[in-house]
């Protein structure tokens, strides 16, 4: 948070790493596997109410960024991760946090589409049960329906709510799962490449969903598709080998991107 | 692929040689039988005791040197002739092997040219061997069922089937002993219920003691441990798997049994000194590692995006574990117990030393129960008579027995089956 680190990262990233609003911010964020360095040293704030999308090549680093913050690559036992990374200006990785509970702010919604085999009921439920969020039957009932009713699930499943969430189609299962994440009303939703096992009419309507859904909650996205990236987010950050290269508005990333790197990435040079 | 050429040659000029060599050693017994049966004299066959079978082994014998008293003369003949046919036969057997090698070697040697796809016949040749030895596998286990089926038939005509399924006392006796004490007709009883009972009791107390451990510690190794503490403590616990059954029969019977005696005793409980408890808790400790080491790899199987997405959503690592893989994971974990029952009820040694011959019909573990298998084992060891009900009871609970535990597996493989599909 001090001016020196700010300075050491603006040497490595063009563009602007700083939001006026922030809610969460990552300074100087280092991660390792074992002795292999996935991301190297990355500032960057995400706005509220904001869409932003990660994209580079395979393996640069962007899930593995994405992950840190809500400590899911706590799971992996080999996983390091160093610097300071603050949702309203509380470190997450403090000794002090307790996981549950920040998992429940930062929610995740996941590539391949990940339904509990349970109902598609009990799947939405899931979250509010396990935390305690309904004082009753009926209070869970108009939580999963609002749930539902969000991610654009609800008229196509209210007839059916006790079938397996399991025998969805792909595109419905990947909106059961943002529903299910936007039941513990969260503040910001990590999504990872949520669109990459959908075919085209799926993606469309996971991507309107990402536009409603933004004027509510903060959303960082990891993407392949640039095009993607165009359409939902009005920020993209372009991580290159687990660097953070360039940060910017979306449109003049794509249209006006400074760094050699970031061009050569978006105009299908490398990637 | 030249090499294939000179496998293809072995393979014509030996397998041929073999298949004649196998078929004469298993059918010159069968010829020679057939043969013998003009040199035993015209009046033997006509006499009213005849039996071809006894006077095929009187000869037999002669021919192994085992001679009890002193056989007819023309026994020690037909002897004498059998022995010059095998001196024969091995000659034949010999000079006939090498000829059809050369031959068919030297044919196969023939087909070889620039033109003739080796690799393709050796292929073909290769395959009709596995073929042969999965239906060997095939083969032999109809014919077990089969001779099990066909004694039990034997059985079920001196017996109804409704007195030995539904009868509620087992006390087979001799024949002998039934006609020697005239008047005492109905002695034996063939009724199977106490020993299923037995064998269920049993099976109920090594399940109470197997799946609650069995299962935590697949959940420890697969969900808590590390990876070095998975590969240190996976393989003891298989270890279990490899201890003969005997072993825990000793266990059983003479450390276990006593102390649950004497530790009975101590709360005035009479326990018997072979008691179900003790086989039971036993063979728990055998299916242990059953249990473990499949509900570990269904737990496994449960796919890793399942799991992030319940910590994705904030739960506990014992909620994920409690309120998503187990519930996922729940149908293999039933075929893993539905197995271990299967491998419960057929398990002979620990209940033959441990578990007693007392066909009680109990629920009491304390006391001293049988089960199907024991009863199967004290039947047939020993001298028996063949014709009589007792012995040929024996073949109608080992059918009982395979139908149930055929059953049993059929429908675990079916559920895991089942299972499988959901996640491919």
């Amino acid at each position: 948070m001090n001016n020196i680190n700010d300075l050491k990262s603006l040497e490595l990233t063009v563009g602007d790493v700083f939001s006026k609003n922030a809610r969460l911010k990552a300074r100087n964020v280092n991660v390792f596997y074992g002795n292999n360095k996935a991301i190297d040293n990355v500032t960057i704030d995400i706005g509220s109410k904001e869409v932003i999308s990660f994209i580079g090549p395979s393996g640069c680093g962007k899930s593995t960024f994405l992950r840190c913050f809500n400590r899911m690559n706590d799971t992996i036992d080999t996983c390091l991760v160093q610097g300071e990374i603050t949702i309203d200006d509380e470190n997450i990785y403090d000794k002090k946090i307790d996981v549950v509970p920040l998992r429940a702010r930062i929610g995740m919604v996941f590539q391949k589409p990940n339904p509990f085999p349970k109902s598609i009921y009990d799947n939405v439920a899931y979250g509010p049960r396990i935390h305690g969020l309904s004082e009753n039957k009926e209070h869970l009932d108009v939580i999963v329906e609002e749930s539902l009713k969000r991610a654009g699930l609800w008229q196509e499943v209210s007839d059916r709510l006790e079938s397996p969430g399991t025998g969805l189609s792909g595109g419905q299962q990947q909106r059961l799962c943002i529903a299910r994440a936007i039941a513990v009303s969260p503040e910001v939703i990590l999504m990872d490449e949520p669109c990459s096992a959908l075919d085209p009419i799926a993606t469309a309507r996971i991507e309107d969903l990402i536009h409603e859904l933004g004027n509510d909650y903060s959303i960082v996205i990891v993407t392949h598709s640039m095009q993607q990236a165009a359409r939902v987010s009005k920020r993209t950050a372009y991580f290159h080998l687990g660097k953070l290269i360039e940060v910017g508005k979306t449109k003049e990333i794509f249209t006006r991107p400074q760094h050699h790197q970031t061009e050569a990435y978006i105009s299908g040079k490398i990637g | 692929m030249t090499h294939y050429y000179g496998v293809y040659s072995l393979l014509a000029s030996l397998l041929p040689a073999l298949g004649i060599f196998f078929i004469f050693t298993i059918c010159d017994d069968l010829i020679f039988a057939e043969l013998i049966k003009k040199h035993i004299p015209k009046e033997v066959v006509a006499s009213k005791d005849y039996n071809f079978t006894i006077v095929l082994a009187q000869i037999n014998n002669s021919v192994e040197g085992l001679i009890f008293g002193t056989p007819p003369q023309w026994v020690t003949n037909a002897a004498e002739i059998w022995i010059s046919w095998i001196h024969k036969s091995q000659i034949i057997t010999v000079i006939i092997c090498i000829s059809t090698a050369l031959i068919s070697g030297f044919l196969g040697y023939k087909k070889i040219s620039g033109n003739f796809r080796s690799r393709n016949a050796v292929e073909k040749i290769v395959m009709s061997i596995l073929a042969v030895s999965s239906v060997i596998a095939i083969l032999t286990t109809i014919a077990i069922i089969f001779s099990v089926v066909f004694e039990s038939i034997r059985f079920f005509a001196l017996i109804p089937y409704d007195e030995f399924l539904f009868g509620t006392v087992w006390n087979p006796q001799f024949e002998g002993a039934e006609r020697a004490g005239s008047g005492q007709e109905g002695l034996s009883q063939y009724g199977a219920i106490p020993l299923f009972a037995g064998t269920f009791l049993i099976s109920i107390i090594a399940l109470c003691v197997s799946v609650p451990v069995g299962l935590f510690s697949a959940i420890y190794l697969s969900e808590y441990a590390t990876s070095k503490e998975r590969a240190f403590f996976k393989p003891l616990l298989e270890i279990l798997a490899g201890i003969p059954t005997v072993v825990y029969g000793f266990f059983a019977a003479l450390t276990v049994a006593p102390f649950l005696r004497s530790s009975g005793s101590l709360f005035g409980l009479d326990v018997a000194s072979e008691s179900a408890l003790a086989a039971g808790l036993v063979m728990g400790i055998m299916i242990i590692p059953f249990i473990s080491s499949l509900s570990d790899d269904v737990i496994n199987a449960v796919p890793q995006s399942l799991r992030d997405a319940g910590y994705g959503l904030g739960s506990t690592k014992n909620e994920t574990v409690i309120k998503i893989v187990l519930p996922a994971a729940l149908p293999g974990v039933v075929a893993s117990i539905i197995l271990a029952v299967s491998r419960a009820v057929g398990e002979t040694m620990i209940v033959v030393m441990a578990a007693g011959l007392a066909a009680n019909l109990t629920a009491n573990p304390l006391d001293a129960v049988t089960t199907v298998t024991s009863q199967i084992v004290t039947i047939l060891v020993g001298d028996q008579e063949f014709e009589s009900a007792k012995t040929l009871s024996a073949f109608a609970l080992a059918l009982t027995l395979i139908i149930i535990t055929l059953g049993m597996n059929f429908y675990a493989l079916h559920v895991v089956k089942k299972y499988r599909e959901q996640y491919e």
